[in-house]
């Protein structure tokens, strides 16, 4: 059907942005197409694509999450701080997930039952998140963490990292669940009309809830995989992931007026974002170039996106 | 009067996405004429006077201004020509107050060349021109604040004080009460009589006749033709609109009614209605007369859990209920299809199947699971039953016309399975034809023993529809009457607060 085939000329052109992407890199560096880097760079785009799913989500519903760095960097610290007092490793990973969890339920609150502007609800949050984290850590750096709890930043099952195959699998998960799920299509007919939305008996209140939820749980699995990897937990951690996890939904085709765009977008955006840093590196490009670069790839990306779409219609 | 057009539009062709908009029209207007454009939605009425206040450019075609031809690049370049108008989108700034709006752009200097706003002036001029329209509003009040009606005429005043020599009024009357109708003809006849060329869209059969001289008819972008209105019948107007004859506009069979569905005593919404006793049986439809602000869609807001109720009981089925949500009043077996289907009824930007069962989708799918096919084959089964014109199911809404639209926001409530459906002005901009496919859907649901309540500003819709009619007059039923029993004359001036209406016992 013809409009079937309109619908995926946006995607289809994100995966050629991505292979062009590719194709650049490997004319300019003979150390781009190996084995070893294309893991690298999934697996180090692995933390932003989890943090963007529950952004994703919340964006849907024309909402925003300033708090998934702050919260990214708590529940890091909270659980370094769990573990390190010799608690055992699932019992400090749920507390971790529950701060996390937690947060996003009382951004939901604030957004959803007080009417909070979700900017400034989840900006308060950021602060709120990262003050605690600065308690908790007291300006220290923590390491050193119990190898099977490192496992799930470091290990591999076969040739595939861990945190790879972690991160396909919520990938797949929250893709089933909006668009596949009756409250799925609810938070997408949120973002497109709230009002219409209301009046067509979807729970409003409910919603907004559980997407900002999801996004404090998402953040916060972010962080526990951060720790794992680095070894180490500091306050500093969740810093790029907010701009970036913006960015990548972003470019991935999501509308930030709602109602519009899907999580395999948002995993091509966090790959390109990755992608780009990567190339740098290889080339050896200072890392004071590297935000300019990144600035300007963002902007062409979002623009040419919706170039497509205008053309799609 | 001057027979040599002032403006005038030769062979427009206007392209859009998918459609012609405009396929080769033909348009010119007369200093001290009013020209009244018709046209069923989609037909480029909006389109055409789009291009003649140089909002949009046409593809082909072209414009002559007293004769020259002229180039119009932008809304600027047609002021600078004295030609100004009022589109159907809303165009001022919410949080700018009265004044400020009125003189967007060309604010009176305090001094001369430099940029200090004369606010003093501002207002009074602006107090000026809101009082020629008799009205009252404080200059100082962001427009935002005003309901519809009001912004509607600070919109009109605006384009009025710039004194144009072409002025274009794209359905001006939309949202008007009847009283700021007559003085919006009062002014309108005044610039006729200054030698001002009109140029008038509407498809309110009533009021063109009562203002316009000539008629040209569009339909499906085409030109139809351009009429004397005294030479022709309103049944030879709407054939032109058309292209064929409606023969029933309101088609009721009547029967009698059955169980009660719905009863309000004493019921009290917030802001709204009073004390309102009202009675809905199955297989009734029943008609709320009144002005805007009477209280009508408050009370319906109240039945459908919107607003809080303060006092009063609602009944459904005999069972007292105390609404709270849509949700709840969903589940209960209620659908409202709302006034403002743009803001209430649609996700413009989705397609048509997921609007269909954006209220629905949990009574297919029980299990939480949704399958896309089905939601398109049940999308499918509505487009053909209600005569919905769209390309395919996946089409997103925003591109249907209003009559279309209005009909995917019916499917939306009829896939409910909703028994207690409530029409909040039902067919409020949509045209002639989509009008009367409304009216028999309507018309089948109540032979199909549903309750409908149906609010309506049209008169001739509420006593051609209704078995029985409320009347509402500033936040109090006034009145009721049975079918029959009601005519024009009589419901207006319950509505007004000037006639004395006998109010029948409801039950």
């Amino acid at each position: 059907m013809n409009r079937n085939v309109r619908a995926l000329i946006a995607p289809i052109f994100r995966l050629t942005f991505v292979a062009a992407l590719c194709i650049a890199l490997t004319i300019m560096n003979e150390n781009f197409l190996t084995w070893t880097n294309i893991i690298n760079v999934l697996r180090q785009a692995t933390l932003l694509v989890i943090v963007g799913l529950g952004l994703t989500a919340v964006i849907l519903t024309a909402g925003i999450d300033l708090s998934v760095g702050g919260v990214l960097a708590l529940v890091g610290c909270t659980t370094a701080q769990l573990l390190k007092s010799g608690l055992p490793i699932p019992v400090a990973v749920l507390i971790g997930l529950a701060v996390g969890t937690a947060v996003g339920f009382l951004n939901g609150v604030m957004v959803g039952v007080i009417k909070l502007p979700p900017f400034v609800a989840t900006y308060g949050a950021k602060w709120i998140a990262e003050g605690l984290a600065l308690l908790l850590m007291q300006g220290q750096i923590i390491f050193g963490f119990p190898s099977s709890y490192r496992w799930v930043g470091v290990g591999y099952v076969g040739p595939i990292p861990v945190p790879i195959i972690l991160t396909a699998i919520l990938v797949l998960a929250f893709d089933f669940f909006l668009t596949k799920t009756v409250v799925g299509r609810d938070i997408y007919a949120l973002g497109s009309n709230r009002d219409a939305a209301y009046y067509s008996g979807v729970s409003v209140c409910k919603i907004t809830i559980l997407v900002y939820t999801l996004s404090g749980l998402t953040a916060g699995i972010a962080g526990l995989l951060m720790t794992a990897r680095l070894d180490a937990a500091e306050l500093g951690m969740g810093e790029p992931f907010l701009m970036q996890g913006i960015a990548s939904v972003v470019m991935g085709g999501t509308s930030l007026l709602g109602g519009e765009g899907r999580v395999t977008g948002t995993v091509i955006g966090a790959i390109i974002l990755t992608l780009v840093v990567n190339g740098l590196n290889l080339m050896g490009v200072p890392a004071l170039w590297h935000q300019i670069v990144l600035g300007a790839v963002i902007l062409t990306a979002v623009f040419i996106d919706l170039q497509m779409k205008k053309w799609a219609n | 009067m001057s027979s040599q057009p002032i403006l005038e539009a030769r062979g427009i062709v206007k392209q859009f996405p998918g459609v012609r908009a405009l396929d080769g029209v033909n348009f010119d207007v007369r200093p001290g004429e009013v020209h009244v454009l018709i046209g069923e939605n989609g037909a480029g009425k909006s389109t055409l006077s789009k291009i003649l206040m140089g909002v949009i450019a046409a593809d082909e075609g072209e414009i002559l201004f007293e004769g020259r031809p002229i180039r119009l690049r932008s809304p600027l370049d047609a002021r600078q020509h004295g030609i100004g108008g009022v589109y159907q989108e809303f165009m001022l700034v919410p949080w700018l107050n009265v004044a400020q709006n009125i003189f967007l752009n060309r604010e009176p200097r305090r001094w001369k060349g430099l940029p200090f706003v004369d606010h003093r002036r501002m207002h009074e001029e602006s107090r000026e021109i809101l009082s020629a329209f008799g009205l009252e509003v404080d200059t100082r009040l962001p427009v935002k604040h005003l309901d519809t009606a009001l912004q509607q005429m600070v919109e009109i005043s605006k384009v009025l004080s710039t004194s144009p020599r072409v002025l274009v009024l794209d359905e001006p009357t939309a949202m008007l009460t009847d009283r700021e109708v007559s003085r919006l003809f009062e002014r309108i006849e005044e610039l006729r009589r200054q030698g001002v060329a009109i140029v008038y869209i509407s498809h309110r059969l009533q009021e063109i006749r009562k203002i316009g001289d000539r008629v040209t008819v569009l339909r499906d972008g085409r030109y139809v033709g351009t009429v004397n209105i005294r030479d022709v019948s309103d049944d030879q107007l709407v054939e032109m609109m058309v292209g064929r004859s409606i023969s029933q506009m309101y088609p009721r069979s009547r029967r009698a009614p059955g169980a009660e569905a719905l009863r309000l005593q004493g019921f009290s919404v917030k802001g709204g209605p009073q004390e309102a006793d009202f009675v809905v049986r199955y297989g009734e439809i029943v008609g709320l007369a009144g002005l805007v602000g009477a209280g009508r869609t408050e009370l319906v807001r109240g039945i459908f859990g919107i607003d809080p109720i303060q006092k009063g009981e609602l009944l459904i089925d005999g069972r007292k209920v105390t609404p709270r949500s849509p949700n709840q009043m969903i589940q209960l077996g209620v659908g409202l299809l709302s006034e403002d289907r743009k803001r209430f009824g649609l996700a413009l930007k989705s397609p048509v199947h997921w609007n269909t069962v954006m209220a629905s989708l949990r009574r297919h799918f029980p299990r939480g699971v949704v399958r896309e096919r089905k939601v398109q084959s049940i999308a499918r089964e509505y487009v053909e039953k209600l005569r919905i014109v769209t390309p395919s199911v996946l089409r997103q809404v925003r591109y249907l016309s209003g009559g279309n639209q209005q009909k995917v926001v019916m499917a939306k409530w009829l896939d409910t399975k909703a028994k207690i459906l409530i029409f909040d002005e039902p067919t409020r901009g949509i045209d002639v034809g989509a009008k009367a496919e409304v009216h028999a859907l309507m018309d089948q649901l109540a032979q199909e023993g549903n309750a409908i309540i149906m609010i309506s500003s049209d008169l001739p819709e509420v006593l051609g529809m209704s078995d029985r009619i409320y009347v509402l007059f500033q936040k109090r039923i006034v009145g009721e009457f049975k079918h029959g029993e009601a005519n024009q004359e009589k419901i207006a001036s319950l509505m007004l607060g000037i006639g004395t209406g006998v109010k029948t016992n409801a039950s």
